[in-house]
């Protein structure tokens, strides 16, 4: 039992990050509901299957279980989360320097309402591929979907980033164009 | 900016792609200023989302740990499930509800037609058909003196013109399709094909069906307690070798118990006795497992032989055989 449970709090130090990170852009950057269903998903795994499963298997068990629970969050009228997160948000000590932190911050959200604007499945695919380094194949594997679907949704997702990045910065520029003229 | 070769790109960064497919979109990339951009924009993305930083704070993450470990000490471990995959099964009991239910209602649609089947033929039975045989003549002349061969076993076997029952006149007749020993096998000679009741043509050919069917019925039966009596183990110890037997047996359940309904339809108490006590013996044989040992065989011998039942099959066939060779 304490082997197993040496085990398994390996297992946690390993992933538990990856998967908050992973839910935390699945879910907009909801960071504390992000770390809530990591801790689900988690205790899901010791209750039930951990001991059954093998361990190289855990880690795809987890993302499963996880994205579960965050698509039965976007059910879920999520008014009461995204006001708690903001509270946590003002209440949270900022670190030591304030500019770097907010230039992160800005990157952050910019990386987030792009990610928000893809299809969920899209955006659970590049995630899977772009943070945890899944092969298509894994990832078929924990979305219980074909490989040539992971195929179509990371490129769909690539390809609608791009357009939306090159939207954005047209905007950028007429805005910054039409500043100048107005500072002309 | 699109080109065909931009999803080849997306692969070629994901290194989905093969060597030589890597090396042709490669060669490609070097000519083809898009494919150039569109692979620095999604290494840029990338870049952008694997750098994405969570906000974890050790201490909660350390907290989250202990929290699981000791919730789940708490509370018993639960048997492991596989996780929901998309489609979940939440009207699962409701469709089993309704799934019992219906077949309730055919279980007892099945029933009530039965039942309807032998109230029709029965019917049939009490009002023969208007231009009846010359037997049947006699017996709607004197319905009480009709010779129904109804083995009682409280009637003395051995007496051919053994009355029938006066005390309970309005008793309905039990009506026979063909003639059965009883199970004593004293009577054989006594026991005449029934001729007492006029049936349409249709029923008496059925009647002349189950008739033979059964007679085959326990032929077999028969043949296959002799030959499971004559199982052996080829060394002592080693199991027995019952496969044939076990098939056989497990042909000759659906016949018994169907021919056990057809019985029982007909009110012929006698085959349907012999059919019900052959049935757990079948069963017990087709039963057996692949290696059965001496002593499964030795058991269900001793209760064949306790039985007699294969004496009873013996006579029975032949009776039955007789008799429908007399009906032809």
């Amino acid at each position: 039992m304490a082997s197993e449970d040496e085990e398994f709090t390996m297992l946690f130090q390993e992933f538990y990050p990856s998967l908050c990170r992973f839910l935390e852009c699945l879910l907009g950057g909801r960071a504390n509901l992000a770390q809530d269903l990591a801790q689900e998903s988690f205790l899901q795994l010791h209750r039930t299957a951990w001991g059954t499963l093998p361990v190289n298997e855990a880690r795809f068990w987890l993302y499963r279980v996880a994205r579960n629970f965050a698509l039965n969050e976007f059910r879920k009228s999520n008014t009461r989360y995204r006001l708690f997160d903001r509270v946590v948000e003002v209440m949270t000590p900022r670190s030591r320097n304030p500019e770097q932190e907010y230039e992160t911050r800005e990157r952050q959200e910019l990386v987030l309402q792009m990610l928000r604007k893809l299809p969920e499945d899209q955006r659970v695919a590049l995630l899977l591929r772009e943070q945890e380094q899944l092969s298509y194949r894994e990832i078929g594997q924990v979305l219980n979907v074909s490989e040539s679907k992971v195929k179509i949704d990371i490129f769909r997702a690539r390809t609608a980033l791009r357009e939306s990045w090159t939207k954005r910065a047209r905007a950028f520029h007429a805005n910054a164009g039409s500043q100048g003229t107005l500072e002309m | 900016m699109s080109c065909d070769f931009t999803e080849k790109i997306s692969l070629l960064i994901d290194g989905e792609l093969s060597e030589y497919e890597a090396r042709e979109v490669q060669r490609h990339l070097s000519g083809c200023a898009g494919c150039q951009a569109a692979r620095a924009d999604f290494l840029s993305f990338r870049t952008e989302i694997s750098s994405y930083g969570a906000s974890l704070n050790p201490a909660v993450q350390a907290d989250a740990l202990k929290r699981i470990l000791g919730q789940s000490t708490d509370q018993p471990r639960v048997a492991p499930v596989k996780p929901k995959l998309g489609w979940s099964w939440n009207f699962a009991p409701r469709a089993v509800a309704f799934a019992s239910l219906i077949l309730v209602a055919a279980l007892i649609g099945f029933i009530v037609y039965r039942a309807a089947q032998n109230n029709e033929s029965s019917v049939a039975q009490k009002n023969p058909a208007p231009v009846p045989s010359p037997t049947a003549q006699i017996a709607s002349a004197t319905p009480e003196a009709t010779p129904l061969a109804s083995p009682e076993p409280s009637q003395t076997p051995g007496a051919p013109g053994a009355k029938p029952s006066e005390k309970n006149p309005s008793k309905p007749k039990s009506v026979r399709r063909y003639p059965v020993l009883p199970n004593d096998g004293n009577n054989i000679a006594n026991l005449q094909p029934n001729t007492d009741v006029a049936q349409p043509s249709t029923s008496a050919n059925n009647a002349g069906d189950i008739q033979a069917l059964t007679a085959m019925h326990f032929e077999k039966s028969e043949l296959l307690l002799r030959a499971f009596r004559n199982v052996r183990s080829t060394k002592p110890g080693r199991p027995v070798d019952v496969d044939y037997e076990r098939k056989l047996a497990q042909q000759l359940i659906v016949r018994n118990m169907m021919l056990k309904r057809e019985a029982d339809a007909a009110g012929d108490i006698q085959v349907a006795s012999l059919l019900e006590s052959l049935e757990p013996l079948l069963l017990d044989i087709a039963n057996l497992p692949q290696g059965a040992g001496a002593d499964d065989v030795r058991v269900i011998n001793d209760r064949v032989e306790r039985k007699n039942i294969v004496a009873l099959l013996q006579v029975n066939s032949t009776m039955l055989a007789r008799a429908r060779d007399d009906d032809d």
